[in-house]
């Protein structure tokens, strides 16, 4: 239907604009001949809605996983095989890895930071399901440093908008303590080191409970309290046989690694106990200390409850009370003091148990490390004249210039003389 | 001595008589909230006058009731025999009517009576002209400049004890100051600094760009509790750091709360929006006092 063309060969004016494949042609409709050829090769301006595209803008990338998320959920399922994890984590942990990867932040970073994603996405899955798994063990996992998956994991959660339950002390106790090889006996595990899984767990348990309630846990690294719980249960389970061992050796003997503030937490709890174990009397002519209270741990996760409630004293309540005295700074810790000392004098020692003790969390009992200076009062307004003086303190004369130039261009002169070889 | 806080441009009811005593239990609680009206009415006021040395007052006041010691909260103890005191036993809202201001203000809870201590201002300030950091390194003596290390120069001065962070490009960042006015007056320092080494600073579009304030409200708090009650605005994680952080939406402030009642607050453009982000985790800090 072209207008005005007339075939050459038979003179008819019926041509039609048909295709030979994708190359345009005018045929006439009578003889069919060829009238005009289209050009079987286009031009660059031609071309303009058939240039290439890079991936990143098509639409393929969103149709298709691409390779490195192809990896990355190869290696959150390698992540959840490796830790025995139930079938349907699994799926959350993939779907959350999915979910992450649509994030522009995320689809752009380095190869280091999707590895360490993989890692998050299952800690968060066995967070939600109670599931005790610690950053730790998948910081080892991974091969990543903790620095590294702290700032994923919190970026993440932030950017997903998820809600992650705490760890859960109770589930974390029960494997942790299965993970210890003391319940039979070996060539590394003699007879008298071996003890019953149950036992060991409830004591553990018991202690664990009695350290978050006097505020050795809040704010610390749970499993450290865990391990120095383990050991004291363990060790109170048959002190005659197991108090020479010590925390160290009782950590290689069971082939776990000891975290580094777990003797530190043993000897918090060991404090907490000896309070207690003030309060009973049959235990108080003792004279107990560190070592040898824990002969009598067992009698004293009896009475726990009671046994906290008469050796602490509210810290709170002592706080709002105290300051009406002019005691002087410190939280409450001189009041503590005097007490005891004041309650000695007024009885033989030993006849009447202990004062009871401040219950407050370790770093407010300390002493400060150093007192911080209340800022002396600033009259400043920010339109003070400035004087001259004071800004020509901080500018070099003409002199200190030269001489500051010369040592700069002796140190270049001496750092560009090239080594003998 | 009288406490700078009565300057007359100050709309409070001139009949108070600020004098740090020990109070008895009538009048301390009604005391207390009148503090808290004045923080409040304070801080309008010094958004709106940024001129005035309120601020700074404002701090010398309750600083000094804070630092009293132990032994008393930041009280302020009504002038007897006045007619706008009011009698212990009238309820709350009749005395206060006299100070209440024009905005509605949020129902009277219990004012906490702690004041959150300024510790780092940031702020920027554009000098509007091209720098040669080598020069200015050269001469200038507290002046640091590492072009591998960082692409700006690090200056220093003592008076007030700040470090600026000088660009070719002419803008400046300042850190380190306690306050906004010492800020400002820092910024001003360096700027004048540059200009005695032959460059046409200007001073322009000084803006604070971050402050960060701490306190400590003295009971410890039960971190696993707060993170169960009010866990769409808080992180806890033991593992990585022993402090929750708090991200409060109104005003948009973040806290770092810590078990041994340490606050540390950040993220604030303005003075008022750290003492009233304090304010309103003081009444839920309290609820988690016990374990």
């Amino acid at each position: 239907m072209s207008g005005g063309g007339r075939c050459p060969d038979c003179g008819s004016a019926e041509l039609v604009e048909d295709s030979h494949y994708s190359q345009n042609q005018l045929v006439c409709s009578d003889c069919g001949c060829v009238v005009t050829e289209g050009v079987l090769t286009t031009t660059f301006s031609d071309e303009g809605n058939l240039r290439e595209v890079t991936y990143s803008r098509s639409t393929g990338e969103n149709e298709q996983v691409s390779r490195s998320q192809q990896r990355g959920l190869r290696r959150v399922r390698d992540l959840c095989r490796v830790l025995q994890l139930p079938p349907t984590f699994e799926d959350t942990a993939v779907a959350y890895y999915q979910q992450a990867h649509q994030l522009a932040g995320i689809r752009t970073a380095r190869l280091q930071k999707k590895e360490v994603l993989a890692g998050c996405c299952v800690l968060i899955t066995c967070r939600q399901r109670n599931w005790p798994l610690t950053m730790g063990t998948i910081c080892t996992l991974l091969y990543a440093d903790l620095d590294v998956f702290s700032g994923t994991y919190m970026q993440i959660v932030k950017l997903l908008g998820l809600d992650v339950p705490s760890l859960c002390l109770v589930d974390l106790v029960k494997t942790y303590c299965s993970s210890f090889k003391l319940f039979e006996a070996s060539p590394s595990v003699p007879a008298k080191y071996v003890e019953d899984k149950e036992k060991m767990l409830s004591r553990t348990l018991q202690l664990v409970e009695l350290a978050d309630e006097t505020w050795l846990v809040t704010g610390r690294h749970p499993l450290p309290v865990i391990t120095a719980a383990t050991f004291l249960a363990w060790q109170s389970l048959r002190p005659s046989d197991r108090l020479t061992c010590s925390l160290a050796r009782f950590c290689k003997l069971a082939n776990v690694d000891l975290p580094y503030p777990a003797s530190s937490r043993l000897q918090e709890l060991l404090a907490v106990l000896l309070r207690m174990a003030e309060q009973l009397p049959w235990l108080q002519v003792l004279k107990l200390d560190k070592r040898s209270v824990v002969k009598h741990i067992g009698d004293l996760l009896q009475h726990r409850h009671m046994l906290v409630r008469k050796a602490f004293r509210d810290g709170t309540a002592e706080m709002d009370a105290g300051e009406k005295e002019p005691q002087g700074q410190g939280q409450g810790q001189g009041l503590g003091d005097g007490d005891v000392g004041s309650s000695s004098l007024e009885l033989p020692a030993g006849k009447r148990p202990a004062s009871p003790a401040l219950l407050l969390p370790p770093c407010m009992l300390k002493p400060p490390k150093r007192v911080c200076p209340i800022p002396p009062v600033s009259t400043v307004t920010g339109d003070e004249d400035i004087s001259d003086s004071e800004i020509e303190q901080y500018l070099r004369t003409p002199q200190e210039i030269r001489d500051f130039q010369k040592a700069q261009a002796a140190r270049q002169a001496a750092q560009s003389v090239p080594n003998p070889t | 001595p009288r406490s700078p806080l009565l300057s007359p441009s100050v709309p409070y009811d001139t009949a108070f008589n600020p004098q740090l005593e020990e109070l008895s239990q009538e009048n301390k609680d009604q005391a207390v909230i009148r503090s808290k009206h004045e923080i409040e009415e304070n801080c309008k006021t010094q958004s709106q006058q940024t001129t005035l040395p309120l601020p700074s007052q404002l701090d010398t006041g309750l600083a000094l009731n804070s630092s009293s010691g132990s032994s008393s909260h930041s009280h302020l103890h009504p002038a007897d025999g006045n007619s706008a005191q009011p009698s212990p036993e009238k309820p709350h809202s009749l005395p206060l009517a006299s100070i209440t201001p024009m905005t509605p203000m949020a129902p009277i809870s219990e004012c906490s009576g702690i004041v959150p201590q300024l510790q780092n201002i940031v702020s920027t300030v554009n000098l509007a002209c091209k720098l040669d950091l080598k020069k200015i390194a050269l001469h200038a003596k507290n002046a640091e400049y590492n072009p591998k290390r960082f692409a700006a120069v690090i200056m220093r001065i003592r008076e007030p004890r700040t470090t600026a962070l000088i660009f070719s490009s002419g803008k400046m960042v300042c850190t380190g100051a306690k306050s906004e006015e010492q800020s400002r007056l820092a910024a001003r320092k360096y700027a004048r600094v540059v200009q005695k080494l032959g460059f046409p600073a200007r001073f322009l579009d000084f803006t604070i760009q971050n402050m960060v304030a701490s306190c400590d409200v003295r009971f410890p708090i039960s971190l696993e509790g707060l993170v169960l009650t009010h866990q769409q605005f808080s992180s806890y994680e033991p593992e990585l750091f022993p402090g929750l952080i708090y991200r409060m939406v109104k005003p948009r402030i973040v806290l770092l709360i810590f078990v041994s009642g340490k606050v540390v607050l950040t993220g604030a453009k303005k003075r008022s929006d750290i003492y009233e982000a304090f304010e309103n985790i003081y009444p839920i800090l309290k609820g988690f006092k016990k374990a």
